[in-house]
């Protein structure tokens, strides 16, 4: 509750602070909500809100900055269809609604002193990159921390300047992989030519004590759980975000079920272990 | 000794007193043939003996189309004030109470949607008991008779046996004090379906019927009408619509009925499909009535009032799935 207001049924008037583009179809956005209390926008990394465009309807983003970012938050979006094409049309100071956060997030808390891969296809960076920044907050709770981030082209890589930062980090390792390379060195990054799959068997990354999180469309769960498992990381260790058709993003809807699970409020992330005998969840 | 029996030749008097508690509706023939719940009124004759309605009562507490939320640009979103009017809605058939129960744990339970709750509360019901035809499938109805409706008429030859089971019910049963005659309150009725009993076990179980080859036949024959879920009286899954005004200011945000056998509930942006083909969409409608998923995990939502296998226009019955592992259990 904010203002007397069911933050899960009506969405509350945010304000866009920041937009920046980050590639031909992709912006990121930085909102505020427009509360007396100027309380911060906790959430877990993983969670996602519903933000609607008034007149359009309402989309659910996952939150993609890090969490406590003074009292802000940022999703990054792509522009798909109707919703997010009238999002695109929008700019500082105009106003959104925003309910949430939904779902449960990483559990963080459960991976103290474990080593922690990332993987992250296309558009799945948006919810891990919140996670990476959260987990480099609490740097000394965790081992090895690697990011594997896979696009299209060059063209397609999000974030580029930040990967660029986190690139020169001795904490962490960041690989990078897309599918066509058109030039050698996409803004200055080291960058290799392949699928995910290929990039995972290629480099050097703890495999004794990891947790596995990956975030990208249906086809790279195909091919990568199955490496990931070969490499030991057990089922129990593999966490995934998945994506389904929501609307009310609380369990009401009913268009979000993966086998008795709701995606919406029983996930957006699994255990892989949690998945694999449901036909359809991958 | 209660006074308790309402003579057949009462009702008349009955629906008036009843009349002074709220807007009263109930089930009547309409000019088309179709029995419906409907507003009640001189002239309109109250159904009490009939098999089902074809729409459940259910749009008396999720109207086919809802406005959710009202948007204006000066003061953003905001919830409709619902301005109910008090209902009585009698002649509900056991099965349709228990609809009504089931739509109260997933909207009034862990998650209060307030638009229901309002209608809810504005909702006074009036069961009756119902004689079982070869569409139903129903277990035992003790529970509904009991606790799942204010007041329930229970029907012998000659008059309505009822039962107040709550203080709103209590209310009603006091002023129709002067119109009863006294008699001996019954117990419940108990009933057992050998159907519904297959149907417990098997959700028990967690029974998918993975193997079984009707799932094909039924992709092969689905029209994706929508029928079966328009009519059921425990389908509530919904889509949400957004409306702009033409002054560009004001929106309204619609809730209207959805239908997990249409093509595009699973589908998400980009045209990726998670249920693209019709077994998928009928796997995840059995996943929804029988097994339930979320917070309705391990209840069975199908309350077996036959709706939907009267509905099918090509005769789809998912009864034949567990009919067909019940054949296969005999020597
Ligand atoms: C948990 C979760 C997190 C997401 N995070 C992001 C993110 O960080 N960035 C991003 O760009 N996209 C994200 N998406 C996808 C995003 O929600 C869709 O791209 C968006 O709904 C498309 O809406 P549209 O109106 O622009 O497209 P249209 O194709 O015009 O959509 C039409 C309607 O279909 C529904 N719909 C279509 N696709 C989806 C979908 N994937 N999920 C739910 N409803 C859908 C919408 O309700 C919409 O009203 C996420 C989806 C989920 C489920
Ligand atoms: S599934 Fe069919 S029989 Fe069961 S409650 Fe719904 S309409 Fe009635
Ligand atoms: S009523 Fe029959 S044909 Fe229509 S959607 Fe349901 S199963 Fe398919």
């Amino acid at each position: 509750m904010r203002n007397g207001r069911d933050m899960t049924m009506v969405p509350l008037p945010a304000t866009i602070i920041g937009r920046k583009e980050l590639s031909a179809d992709t912006t990121l956005y930085r909102l505020t909500l427009e509360s007396s209390e100027k309380d911060r926008f906790d959430f877990n990394p993983g969670q996602f809100v519903q933000l609607s465009v008034p007149s359009g309807g309402e989309v659910p983003l996952s939150l993609a900055g890090p969490p406590l970012l003074h009292y802000s938050f940022e999703l990054c979006v792509r522009r798909v269809g109707h919703v997010t094409d009238m999002l695109h049309h929008l700019l500082p100071p105009n106003r959104v609604g925003v309910r949430g956060p939904f779902g449960n997030g990483f559990p963080l808390s459960e991976w103290t002193g474990r080593n922690i891969l990332l993987i992250a296809g296309g558009l799945g960076i948006a919810p891990l990159r919140s996670l990476l920044y959260a987990l480099l907050m609490r740097r000394g709770e965790f081992g090895e921390i690697t990011l594997m981030y896979g696009a299209r082209e060059p063209s397609a890589i999000l974030f580029k300047e930040e990967l660029a930062e986190l690139s020169g980090r001795r904490d962490m390792h960041l690989f990078l992989t897309v599918d066509f390379a058109t030039e050698q060195s996409p803004g200055g990054l080291a960058c290799n030519t392949g699928l995910l799959p290929t990039l995972l068997r290629g480099v050097n990354f703890s495999t004794t004590g990891t947790v596995a999180a990956v975030c990208g469309p249906p086809a790279l769960y195909r091919c990568l759980l199955e490496e990931l498992q070969g490499f030991g990381i057990t089922a129990e260790h593999i966490y995934l975000s998945l994506e389904r058709r929501m609307k009310c993003g609380v369990g009401l809807c009913c268009h979000c079920a993966v086998g008795d699970l709701f995606c919406c409020s029983d996930g957006p992330v699994f255990r892989y272990s949690q998945l694999k005998g449901i036909s359809g969840a991958i | 000794m209660t006074r308790n029996l309402l003579k057949h030749d009462s009702i008349a008097d009955f629906l008036e007193i009843l009349a002074t508690f709220g807007e009263l509706h109930g089930p009547v023939l309409t000019d088309v043939g179709v029995s419906a719940f409907r507003p009640l009124g001189p002239g309109i004759d109250l159904l009490l003996d009939y098999s089902r309605t074809l729409v459940p009562p259910k749009k008396y507490l999720l109207p086919p189309r809802d406005t959710v939320l009202f948007f204006a640009t000066d003061e953003g979103y905001r919830q409709p004030a619902a301005a109910v009017p008090e209902t009585i809605l009698v002649g509900l058939h056991p099965c349709d109470l228990q609809g009504i129960a089931y739509l109260d744990k997933v909207f009034m339970r862990d998650r209060i949607d307030p638009l229901y709750r309002a209608r809810r509360t504005a909702l006074t019901l009036i069961g009756l008991s119902c004689e079982p035809d070869e569409y139903c499938f129903c277990g035992d109805l003790s529970a509904t008779e009991t606790h799942g409706c204010d007041l329930f008429m229970r029907r012998s030859p000659c008059e309505f046996h009822l039962r107040s089971n709550t203080p709103k019910g209590k209310a009603i049963l006091d002023r129709l004090t002067p119109i009863l005659a006294e008699g001996e309150p019954l117990p419940a009725d108990s009933r057992t379906c050998d159907m519904a009993a297959a149907i417990q076990q098997a959700s028990v179980r967690g029974e998918t019927f993975e193997k079984s080859a009707l799932w094909d036949e039924f992709a092969g024959r689905c029209l994706s009408c929508g029928a079966c879920s328009l009519c059921c009286p425990t389908c509530y899954c919904f889509d949400i619509r957004e409306y702009g005004a033409l002054d560009g200011e004001t929106t309204m945000r619609l809730r209207e009925w959805d239908n997990c056998l249409f093509k595009d509930h699973g589908e998400v942006a980009g045209g990726f499909n998670f249920r693209k083909s019709r077994q998928e969409r009928f796997h995840y409608r059995y996943q929804h009535k029988y097994l339930g998923f979320g917070p309705t995990r391990g209840i069975v939502s199908c309350v077996g009032c036959g709706r939907c296998r009267v509905v099918c226009p090509v005769g789809i019955d998912l009864l034949e799935l567990f009919k067909e592992s019940e054949d296969e259990k005999r020597p």
